[in-house]
């Protein structure tokens, strides 16, 4: 088979439809993973904007009511660590102050009061110091040797002095990074999920098209009584496949009339020619009369004449359309063309032409017999006709690929140049020619019904060349299916 | 030898009866199937002829018909289509044989000698053939005539044995390509002919009384008196 049906998964339509699907369906998840997102981490943002401005306030109260003595220092800094432990998104191990949090008081002249945190808190000092900080308004602050940045509210107290409550982002990071993770993940997984959905689905679709198509192609080369097969549903692709049977319908009606315009064409010619002939043969028999048998016999022989450009008609007309009736067999082309060369060598030497056959051994095609006899005879008599004493007939036969091919090459004049272009056009024939113009055109139709083809042209040294393709045994279906995934 | 003709078209009636008549069957015609099948289960035939369209009933349907009816006569097919539907293969391989008009006069009755001499029982092979003083060793492959050997390739020994088992009887050049060379082809050119020519060559030489005759308009004979 064709590598259109060794593969089919890989060549059909259904991996575009589903990329350009997945496409637009990817796209559109994630700009809904995008503002579910934003909308997360400002709530996140906001969140914890409130917890820093609440417990700065309370630890402003706090340090304001507080006396200023020894103890001062103590119970700031022991609402301050509480505060700590109410850390929102804190991870659940860290149990005590880590450096997530620090607490900051300045004096009126900028000096450091008090630190709750890791470290001295110069650095963070410093690095306030060099942000200008909002009252009420939280705002990021970088510390050097920390990577992720601080979020510090502040608030100012009677006594001159600042306070400053930070706190690391890096647990807020810590949750939106999970959730961006999440969210891919889950993305992921409904692009694939859908990917394969519309995959699957296009593939079901496809492969009904796909049928009708395989069993259009065998109807077009076989019977044409049989039809596409249908599904219940009123969709698309069984509304094609209806419009399909209802062409095939038609069709098949216009070759049966076809059928029977010529099948009573030849009835009616055929049963007037019988009698006439019977009774030709009939006086022959009877009469010893010189003078009247000769216009007798040749009125015989003009009638033969007559029947066998009826049939050539009458075939080369059903063959063009698509009609010819084939009775198929296995056919030994290589026998064949040596017994044919057999009966005609005698003729071709008589007449001072020299026959050569080459041909490969056991060439097999499935053909009608009687077309096939016909039509190489044929080719063999337009050689014994139009070629000049002291020629050469070369006959070859060898198979390329899925062909055999026959090629008839001869050393005469060639065709002229205006005969060529209409060759196989019915009734042309050269100016010289002696036969009724159906020759090539027969040829032709009997090469085309059997899915094959003819080439005729001059060759460049001289003399015409005749080849005749046609498919091998058991490759004909293969032939089919080929030319339909190229014609697609 | 009792012969039933079935053929609706009177023309063809008529001259096949005659012929027919003169070759030494004995003739009933029935133009129609309806006719056919009384006439068929009425006496006994050795042969039919029956022509495939009939004004009442498809040709093959009457020969299956006449089977069914216990008729087991050999039937020659008149056929005017020009090529040959399954259903009448599968009667050729059955035993019949069909012939597709117009036809020779000549070729219809070899056929329907073939189909009786087909349908008795084997007379033994004969080894050897022999027409006035040509004689053919079918064992050997080898023609004499009148004690000479005649240097004859094997298509010319096939053509001549062909010639003799139908001595004294006209073949056509289509019978001569259908049973020499087994096609049924109609060439435009001469190529039967010439090959009759030189086989006369072979077989009628200077002095000797031609065996090979031609019967223009209808074909050879090789006289066997």
């Amino acid at each position: 088979m064709s590598s259109k049906t060794d593969k089919p998964a890989l060549r059909s339509a259904a991996w575009r439809i589903s990329f350009w699907a997945t496409i637009a369906f990817a796209c559109g998840t994630l700009a809904v993973f995008v503002f579910l997102h934003q909308f997360v981490s400002g709530d996140i943002q906001r969140r914890s904007d409130a917890w820093l401005s609440g417990e700065v306030e309370v630890l402003g109260d706090v340090a304001e009511r507080t006396p200023k003595n020894a103890l001062y220092g103590r119970v700031v800094s022991e609402v301050a660590e509480l505060a700590a432990h109410e850390v929102p998104n804190k991870q659940a191990s860290e149990d005590t102050v880590s450096d997530s949090v620090f607490f900051l008081q300045t004096g009126a002249g900028g000096t450091l009061q008090l630190w709750v945190g890791a470290g001295d808190g110069q650095a963070h000092l410093q690095a306030i110091r060099a942000a200008r900080i909002l009252p009420e308004q939280p705002t990021d602050v970088r510390v050097p040797g920390f990577r992720v940045p601080f979020r510090v509210a502040s608030i100012s107290i009677d006594d001159g002095s600042h306070i400053y409550l930070g706190l690391s982002e890096r647990d807020q990071l810590r949750v939106l990074r999970n959730l961006r993770l999440r969210f891919f993940l889950l993305w992921l997984l409904i692009v694939l999920l859908g990917f394969g959905i519309v995959f699957l689905a296009s593939r079901r679709m496809l492969s009904h098209v796909r049928r009708i198509t395989e069993a259009a192609s065998r109807i077009g080369h076989s019977d044409l009584g049989e039809r596409v097969p249908t599904t219940s549903r009123n969709d698309e692709v069984s509304q094609l496949a209806n419009t399909l049977n209802g062409m095939l319908e038609r069709i098949e009606n216009s070759m049966h009339q076809l059928h029977t315009i010529t099948g009573a064409l030849a009835h009616d010619l055929r049963s007037p020619l019988t009698a006439i002939r019977g009774k030709l043969e009939m006086f022959l028999s009877d009469t010893n009369n010189e003078e009247l048998t000769e216009p007798i016999v040749s009125a015989i022989e003009e009638l033969d004449q007559l029947t066998d450009f009826l049939n050539k008609s009458l075939d080369v007309a059903e063959a063009r359309a698509d009609a010819l009736r084939l009775t198929r067999t296995d056919i030994d082309l290589s026998r064949l063309l040596e017994t044919m060369v057999d009966l005609y060598e005698p003729s071709m030497a008589e007449k001072g032409l020299r026959i050569q056959l080459s041909d490969e051994k056991g060439i097999v095609v499935t053909g009608d017999e009687g077309l096939i006899h016909r039509m190489i005879a044929n080719l063999l008599d337009n050689e014994l006709k139009h070629l000049g004493p002291a020629s050469n007939v070369d006959i070859s036969l060898h198979c390329n690929d899925d062909m055999a091919s026959l090629v008839f090459e001869d050393n005469g004049s060639g065709f002229d140049s205006e005969v060529l272009e209409h060759l196989f056009i019915r009734r042309v024939k050269g100016r010289a020619s002696t036969g009724h113009g159906l020759g090539l055109a027969f040829v032709d139709a009997v090469a085309r019904a059997h899915s094959g083809t003819v080439e005729v042209g001059n060759r460049g040294i001289g003399g015409a060349r005749i080849t005749v393709s046609l498919p091998l045994a058991n490759t004909t279906v293969r032939q089919q299916l080929t030319t339909i995934a190229q014609a697609r | 030898m009792r012969l039933l003709l079935v053929e609706d078209e009177t023309d063809i009636q008529g001259f096949l009866r005659r012929s027919l008549d003169e070759a030494g069957y004995e003739v009933e015609v029935a133009p129609d199937a309806r006719t056919a099948e009384r006439l068929g289960v009425e006496s006994r035939f050795d042969i039919l002829i029956v022509d495939l369209g009939l004004p009442d009933m498809d040709g093959i349907s009457l020969i299956l018909r006449l089977r069914d009816l216990g008729i087991r006569a050999p039937v020659l097919i008149l056929s005017a289509r020009r090529s040959v539907d399954d259903r009448v293969r599968g009667l050729e391989q059955g035993g019949d044989d069909y012939l597709t008009k117009p036809f020779a006069l000549a070729e219809l009755l070899a056929r329907l000698r073939n189909l009786l001499k087909r349908n008795s029982p084997p007379q033994g092979a004969a080894t050897l053939l022999s027409v006035q003083d040509l004689e053919l060793d079918l064992l050997r492959r080898e023609a004499t005539r009148g004690g000479h050997v005649l240097q004859l390739t094997q298509q010319e020994f096939v053509l001549l044995e062909y010639l003799c088992r139908n001595a004294g009887r006209v073949v056509t050049r289509s019978m001569i390509l259908d049973q020499v060379w087994g096609m049924r082809i109609v060439p435009d050119t001469n190529v039967v002919d010439v090959h009759i020519y030189r086989l006369r060559g072979k077989v009628d030489g200077a002095g000797q009384q031609p065996l090979i005759k031609t019967m223009r308009g209808v074909g050879y004979v090789l006289k066997d008196r």
